[in-house]
């Protein structure tokens, strides 16, 4: 870790999060830091208020106080329209399931981020590729790049295949950071593995810092450093019960 | 970029987006064919007589007499008299009359006696003459000149000979038996009535009446003529009539007569010229204006078809309406991967507003070419059966107006379930639903 910069891409700090002003809090974090190109495997059961963590820190909804600094942009600083395109220029996000858009191509969906964010774009064809060049590269790298693969409808390829094409969207243009909420929950264990490589291998190349949700522990000696949601949170105690009355 | 999105979605979606659009299409196609029948119809009813400045006709309503000259429908109530009409022919400023006698018929069709002048001066849709398609005009007592619609329901040919019978229903009670009329020419269909009509000259009814009945000095005979025009044929009534019209003078009556004025400004003085005509009470209206009251009444049904027509646009915006909100919460994962890559909530409102706004769009385009590819191939079709012309030209102002206001209530239709979408997308964050 010596190497990397100083400075971290995710900066959390003071955090307290409820879904009504009024409510109980659900998040209550004291600090929580990413470096560039480290991979974080945030381990919270369901309902532990792991996707509204990741929410956070996309920058799609704003905690009540804290602050939430990525690249050292605030968050809470910025206005909402402000935060979707700090979103699309700066952040990858992979989900669980359903990942892509059916109606677009497998290249369409990879390079959907660069509709939204001209520096992701501009970064996408810095080597002098084009768009659709740097697209099938991504897939390239993520096993994806079978000319039958990539004419075939999205909605047509396995659960795994549509993983890979999630990863390169969340990956095209070079973010600072990836987010992945349980990428890998529909994949099996031999897959899960594979996935995981190819992911960590393109995050590698270019710096980017990986936070990565599960529930599922084994995947934790994968990544640089584990963090319990549980123990970082601590308003964790008095969350189960609300969060599962909200669900 | 949004549109882009929007118009992928759609192609994906594109059975369901056809028979939307498909919807929308026949719905506009409707109002649009119904706006242009309506249009030419009202065209055509008001120019069903044109360049004529006044009617004039013993003295009743306006709109009957309108009715029963113009139209052939009803009939007099009274003849006029031969001398009033050749008193006030005479007069200067007139430049032409067009005598009509009305009265009798064949086989459910009007018989018009007239001169050579209805074929010289009448005419209509914005000035067109009559045209003969075949033959010639009459030009002794004894020819006859048929309309379209009455050489083609009947099939008659020139060279046939017709009789003509006393009134006008479909049942005649007294046949002119001995004295047939030949068929010496048929005309070009004109969509007015004058297709439903048989024309004969003037002097040929007269000599039919006159010799038919009695003596030249019989007063019966002038009596029998002064009821022919009676909507009633049936023998007793005619007799009811005698004493009435016993006073009126032998030889020719008629019904009425169309004036073309040297000078259009003349009109209404001539009007009232008439109107006080001291000899005889008449009436005389300007076509125009009467023919617009009329229209005021017939006018009732085609505003109510508009009405229906605009109803089905409702209604095929309302399938669209269905067709967006039922795939909506199966969207909200979509909207939820969007919002990940950046999009915000404003997109997808823009999104699923740009998809209703395409659906409309190529509705309303499809159902105008719809309408023009049906004009220009309905048209020789319209303008035979129906003998409405209907100009293929460029939509009309108002055309446009109801196109743009389709267009907006696509829109504004489309904005409830974008704006759904919308709240869905604020409260769902990046949080999948399914």
């Amino acid at each position: 870790m010596d190497d990397r910069t100083i400075e971290p891409v995710v900066d959390l700090s003071s955090l307290r999060f409820s879904w009504t002003a009024a409510g109980p809090p659900l998040l209550e974090i004291g600090t929580l830091r990413v470096v560039s190109g480290e991979r974080v495997f945030l381990r919270g059961r369901s309902g532990s208020g792991k996707s509204t963590l990741l929410n956070l820190l996309a920058g799609v909804v704003t905690p009540q106080a804290g602050s939430i600094r990525i690249l050292g942009s605030d968050l809470r600083k910025l206005s909402s329209a402000g935060r979707d395109r700090f979103r699309a220029d700066h952040i990858g996000y992979i989900f669980q399931m359903f990942n892509l858009i059916a109606y677009l191509s497998v290249i369409e969906n990879v390079c959907l981020p660069c509709g939204f964010s001209e520096q992701r774009r501009r970064r996408a064809i810095e080597g002098g590729a084009s768009l659709e060049s740097e697209a099938i590269r991504l897939l390239r790298h993520l096993d994806m790049d079978d000319e039958g693969l990539l004419r075939r409808p999205v909605t047509e390829l396995s659960v795994g295949q549509q993983q890979r094409v999630a990863a390169a969207r969340g990956l095209i243009g070079a973010p600072e950071v990836v987010i992945a909420d349980e990428p890998t929950s529909a994949l099996d264990a031999d897959r899960r593995a594979a996935f995981l490589e190819l992911l960590f291998a393109q995050c590698s190349r270019t710096n980017t810092a990986l936070v990565f949700a599960s529930h599922d522990v084994s995947l934790a000696p994968l990544f640089d450093r584990t963090i319990e949601l549980t123990e970082l949170n601590r308003a964790a105690s008095r969350v189960v019960s609300a969060e599962g009355a909200r669900e | 970029m949004i549109i882009a999105l929007a118009l992928k979605s759609l192609r994906n979606r594109r059975l369901t987006a056809a028979l939307t659009v498909l919807s929308i299409a026949l719905a506009v196609a409707l109002v649009l064919a119904v706006e242009r029948i309506r249009e030419q119809s009202r065209e055509s009813f008001t120019s069903t007589i044109s360049g004529t400045d006044l009617i004039v006709g013993a003295r009743t309503s306006p709109v009957h007499l309108l009715l029963f000259s113009v139209f052939r429908i009803g009939d007099a109530s009274k003849n006029m008299r031969w001398d009033s009409y050749r008193d006030l022919a005479a007069r200067p400023g007139i430049a032409w009359t067009i005598p009509l006698a009305l009265g009798d018929s064949h086989r459910g069709f009007r018989v018009l006696g007239t001169t050579q002048e209805y074929f010289e001066h009448l005419r209509f849709a914005g000035g067109r003459r009559l045209e003969l398609a075949f033959g010639r005009r009459f030009e002794t007592p004894g020819e006859a000149v048929l309309g379209a619609s009455v050489a083609a329901a009947l099939g008659y040919e020139l060279g046939r000979d017709i009789i003509v019978a006393h009134g006008s229903g479909e049942v005649a009670f007294s046949l002119h038996n001995d004295q047939p009329f030949r068929v010496v020419g048929i005309l070009a269909p004109t969509g007015t009535p004058a297709d439903r009509t048989i024309h004969v000259a003037l002097d040929g009814l007269d000599a039919l009446h006159g010799e038919a009945h009695a003596p030249a000095h019989d007063p019966l005979a002038s009596a029998i003529q002064g009821a022919r025009r009676h909507a009633e044929s049936h023998v007793h009534e005619e007799r009811d009539e005698h004493d009435e019209h016993a006073s009126e003078s032998a030889g020719h009556a008629i019904t009425a007569f169309l004036v073309g004025l040297e000078s259009r400004r003349a009109a209404l003085s001539a009007q009232r010229l008439v109107n006080e005509y001291p000899a005889e009470p008449l009436t005389a209206i300007l076509p125009g204006a009467t023919l617009l009251e009329v229209w005021e009444v017939v006018g009732v049904a085609e505003r109510a078809l508009f009405a229906v027509s605009v109803l089905v646009v409702v209604v095929g915006l309302a399938g669209m309406l269905v067709a967006l909100l039922t795939n909506l919460s199966e969207r909200r994962r979509e909207m939820a991967v969007l919002r990940s890559v950046g999009a915000r909530p404003i997109h997808v409102f823009a999104l699923i507003l740009g998809e209703a706004a395409l659906l409309t769009l190529l509705g309303i385009a499809l159902g105008v070419a719809a309408v023009y590819a049906g004009l220009l191939a309905g048209r020789p079709w319209l303008e035979a059966r129906l003998g409405l012309f209907i100009e293929v030209g460029w939509p009309s102002l108002y055309e446009c107006g109801l196109m743009t206001l389709t267009a907006v209530a696509g829109a504004v239709i489309g904005m409830i379930p974008a704006y759904r979408i919308y709240r869905y997308s604020l409260a769902d964050g990046m949080v999948i639903r399914i």
